[in-house]
C-alpha cells in the first residue's frame, strides 16, 4: 500500500491534533501562540505539498484515494486558503473562545478537502463531505453568545442534513446499479449505466447533495443567512475552502466518472447556471449587511462556474479550475477587509465600511482587489476567470439556444456585479457620512495574510498562463484511466498524457 | 406442522404489528412518550426478523442505533417540546387525506414487490453479504480508509458538541 500518497492529508490532521492537545501547556495569556504554530506548521506542509506534488501520481486504498494532477492543483489553493484563514484568525486569538478549538477544527475542516481531493469512490466522496460539513456546523455557531451565530448553525445543520440525506440516497442507487461505487470502475461502465433511469436517479440525487455544498439554485437558500450570522473567518474558509472542495467532486464526478452523461445533458448545466447566476446578482442589489451581500455574490459566482460545467468540454473544465483558483484568493482578499472592520466594528452593514480608505489603507486596498476582483474587472484574477468561462460556452453556440441564453445571463450577472460590488467601494472611498475617522490598527499577521491574498489575486490576474496550464492538465488529467491495479506511474508519463 | 422458524417469524411479525398500531393508534393513552415506547418495542420485533433473515449484524444495529441513540433523541425532543396540545388535538382532514395516500403508494409498491418475487431457495444465498464476517472484512479492506475517517469525524462531533454545550467558557 502507497501510504506516501497520503503524507500532507495525515500530517494536516495530525497538527490539527497537535493544536488540540498544546492547548493543555499553554496559558491562556498566550494563546496567540496556537494560531502561530497552526500557521507555522500548515506553511510548512504547503511548501512540502507544492515541491512533491509533481512525482508520485498513483493510487492507494485499492483505487479509492487517487493522487493526479487534479489533486495536486486543488490541495495547493486548500492550502493557501486554510493557511489565510489561520493567520486571519491570530488576532482574534482572545476574543474567540476555544480558540485552540477553532484551530483545530479549520486544521479537521482542511482535511476533509484534501481527502475531497483526492477521493475517487463515492463512498470516501460522501465521508469526506460530511468532515467538512460537520465541522463546520461547529465553526458557524462558535459564537454561541450571539444569537444570529446560533441560527445560522442551526440552519445550516438542518439544511446540510437534508442535503446528506439525499446525497447518500443518491450513491445507494448508484451502488444497486452500477454494483461500484469507484469512479473508475463507473466510467468504464458508463455507457450502458447511463441509459438505466436507476443510476440517472443516483446520480442526480447526489448532485443535490453537492448542489448544496457549492450553493447552486435550487439548493442556496441557505448561504445569505449562514453567511450573515457566522463569524467572519468561518464565512471566508466557507465562501473558499469548502465550496471549493463542492466544485472539485463535481468536476470529478462530471469529468472523470460519467463525462459521457456530462456531455449528454450539459444544457442541464447551463441552466442551472444561469438561473443561480440570476438569483444570486439580483438578490445582491438591496443588501445593506456586506456579509450577506457576500453570500449572494457567492450564489451568483457558483452559477458562473456551473457554465463551465455545461460547456463540457476540456476548455469547460479547465475554466472552472482556473476560475476556482483565482476566486479563492478573491474571496479571501476582501474577507480580510470584512473581518477586520467587523471585528473592529461589531458591525458588517455598509456604513461600517465608511471611509475606510481613511481608516485603514491596508485594508481599503485589501477590500477593493477583492470587489473589483469579483465584478469581473481586468487585469485582476476574476476577470480572467469568467472570460476563460464565457470563451468555453461561447464555443458552443449553436448546439442549443441555451447557450445563447446562458452568455446573456452571464453578462447581465456582470453588469449588476458591478454596481452592487462598486457601492461598497464608493462607502469605503467616498462616504456619505462619516461619523468615526479613528485609524484601524492591523497586526502584522493580518498584513501577511493580506499580501498572500492579494499577491494571489493580482498575480493569477496578470500572468494567468500558469494557473490555466495548471486547471488544463488537472482535467486533461481525469480522462486518463485510474485502475486500482495501475502501479504509481512516473510524473513524466503523466504529464505527456496530459498534452 | 410448521416448523419451529415459522412460528417465530408469525409471533415476531405479529408483535410488530400490535406495536406498530399501539404506536400511532393507541386507545388507551395518547401520551407521545407512550407512543415513543411502542415504537421501541416495534423496532425491538423488527430486529428479531431479521435475525431470522440471518442479518445478524442488521439486527444489532437496528436494536444499538435505532430502539437505543435514536429513540432517546426522539425522547429528548418530546420532552423538550411542550406537547400538551398535541395530546388533544383531534384529526386533520388533510393528515388522514395524506396518511391514506401514502399507506396506499406504499401497500401498492409491497404488492408489486410480493406478487414480482421468486421463491425464497433461490435468491438465498445473496443473504450472506449482509451478515456480519463479510460486512467487516469489507470494511477494513476495501473501505478501510473512509472508515478510518470516520473517527476523525467523531471527534469533531465531540469536541463541537463538548465546545457548544459547555456552560462558562474560558
Amino acid at each position: 500500500m502507497n501510504y506516501s500518497l497520503l503524507t500532507v492529508e495525515i500530517l494536516t490532521a495530525l497538527l490539527g491534533l497537535g493544536v488540540l492537545l498544546l492547548d493543555l501547556w499553554i496559558p491562556a495569556t498566550s494563546r496567540k501562540l496556537l494560531g502561530i504554530i497552526a500557521a507555522t506548521g500548515l506553511g510548512v506542509l504547503l511548501v512540502y505539498a507544492i515541491g512533491s506534488a509533481a512525482p508520485g501520481d498513483g493510487t492507494a486504498f485499492g483505487g479509492m484515494f487517487v493522487v493526479d494532477a487534479l489533486s495536486g492543483y486543488a490541495k495547493g489553493f486548500f492550502l493557501v486558503a486554510g493557511l489565510i484563514v489561520l493567520l486571519l484568525s491570530i488576532d482574534s486569538a482572545d476574543t474567540i473562545h476555544g480558540y485552540a478549538e477553532y484551530c483545530a477544527l479549520i486544521l479537521f475542516a482542511l482535511t476533509g478537502m484534501l481527502f475531497a481531493a483526492s477521493a475517487n469512490d463515492f463512498v470516501l466522496m460522501f465521508v469526506a463531505l460530511e468532515l467538512i460539513t460537520v465541522t463546520f456546523y461547529i465553526l458557524v455557531s462558535f459564537q454561541r453568545n450571539r444569537l444570529s451565530s446560533l441560527e445560522a448553525g442551526v440552519k445550516y445543520l438542518i439544511l446540510g442534513a437534508l442535503a446528506s440525506g439525499f446525497m447518500v440516497f443518491g450513491i445507494a442507487l448508484i451502488f444497486g446499479s452500477a454494483n461500484t461505487t469507484n469512479f473508475y470502475e463507473i466510467s468504464t461502465a458508463q455507457t450502458a449505466l447511463i441509459k438505466s433511469p436507476v443510476f440517472l436517479t443516483g446520480i442526480l440525487l447526489t448532485l443535490v447533495g453537492l448542489g448544496f455544498k457549492i450553493a447552486a439554485f435550487p439548493f442556496q437558500i441557505w448561504a445569505p443567512d449562514v453567511y450573515q450570522g457566522a463569524p467572519a473567518l468561518t464565512t471566508s474558509f466557507l465562501a473558499t475552502g469548502s465550496k471549493a472542495a463542492g466544485f472539485v467532486l463535481l468536476a470529478r464526478v462530471a469529468f472523470e466518472a460519467v463525462p459521457e452523461l456530462t456531455a449528454a445533458r450539459g444544457h442541464l448545466f447551463l441552466g442551472i447556471g444561469s438561473i443561480t447566476i440570476l438569483y444570486g446578482s439580483l438578490c445582491a442589489i438591496p443588501q445593506r449587511s456586506v456579509k450577506r451581500l457576500m453570500g449572494y455574490s457567492s450564489i451568483a459566482n457558483a452559477g458562473y462556474l456551473l457554465l463551465g460545467f455545461g460547456a463540457a468540454s476540456l476548455a469547460g473544465g479547465s475554466a472552472v479550475l482556473a476560475y476556482l483558483g483565482g476566486y479563492i484568493f478573491t474571496v479571501l482578499a476582501a474577507f480580510i477587509g470584512i473581518q477586520v472592520v467587523v471585528s473592529h466594528q461589531e458591525s458588517d452593514d455598509i456604513s461600517a465600511f465608511a471611509g475606510l480608505a481613511r481608516r485603514s489603507p491596508w485594508m481599503a486596498a485589501s477590500l477593493t482587489v477583492g470587489l473589483v476582483s469579483l465584478a469581473g474587472i481586468p487585469p485582476l484574477a476574476g476577470f480572467f476567470g469568467k472570460l476563460m468561462i464565457l470563451k468555453a460556452v461561447a464555443v458552443q453556440v449553436g448546439t442549443s439556444p441555451m447557450v445563447i441564453l446562458s452568455l446573456l445571463v452571464a453578462v447581465l450577472g456582470v453588469v449588476v456585479g458591478l454596481y452592487y460590488y462598486l457601492g461598497v467601494l464608493r462607502s469605503v472611498y467616498w462616504p456619505r457620512s462619516v461619523s468615526d475617522l479613528s485609524p484601524i490598527p492591523v497586526s502584522g499577521t493580518t498584513k501577511l495574510a493580506l499580501i498572500f491574498a492579494v499577491l494571489g489575486t493580482v498575480l493569477i490576474g496578470v500572468l494567468p498562463e500558469t494557473t490555466y496550464q495548471g486547471a488544463r492538465q488537472a482535467v486533461a488529467g481525469l480522462a486518463t484511466p485510474k485502475s486500482p491495479a495501475t502501479p504509481a506511474s512516473p510524473p513524466s508519463a503523466t504529464t505527456q498524457a496530459a498534452k | 406442522m410448521p416448523e419451529f422458524t415459522d412460528l417465530l417469524f408469525y409471533g415476531f411479525a405479529g408483535l410488530a404489528l400490535f406495536f406498530g398500531f399501539l404506536c400511532v393508534a393507541n386507545p388507551l393513552s395518547r401520551s407521545p412518550v407512550t407512543s415513543a415506547m411502542f415504537l421501541v418495542l416495534t423496532i425491538v420485533s423488527l430486529a428479531g426478523l431479521f435475525i431470522l433473515l440471518h442479518a445478524f449484524f442488521l439486527a444489532a444495529i437496528q436494536v444499538l442505533v435505532y430502539a437505543g441513540a435514536v429513540m432517546v433523541l426522539f425522547l429528548f425532543v418530546i420532552m423538550l417540546l411542550d406537547l400538551k396540545e398535541e395530546e388533544r388535538r383531534r384529526f386533520r382532514r388533510f393528515t388522514v387525506g395524506v396518511g391514506v395516500v401514502a399507506v396506499g403508494v406504499i401497500a401498492g409498491l409491497l404488492l408489486q414487490t410480493v406478487l414480482k418475487a421468486v421463491p425464497y431457495s433461490q435468491t438465498s444465498t445473496v443473504l450472506a453479504v449482509g451478515a456480519t464476517r463479510p460486512l467487516g472484512i469489507i470494511l477494513f479492506t476495501q473501505y478501510l480508509l473512509p472508515f478510518e475517517l470516520l473517527s476523525l469525524l467523531l471527534l469533531v462531533a465531540m469536541v463541537g458538541v463538548i465546545l457548544l454545550t459547555k456552560k462558562e467558557l474560558k
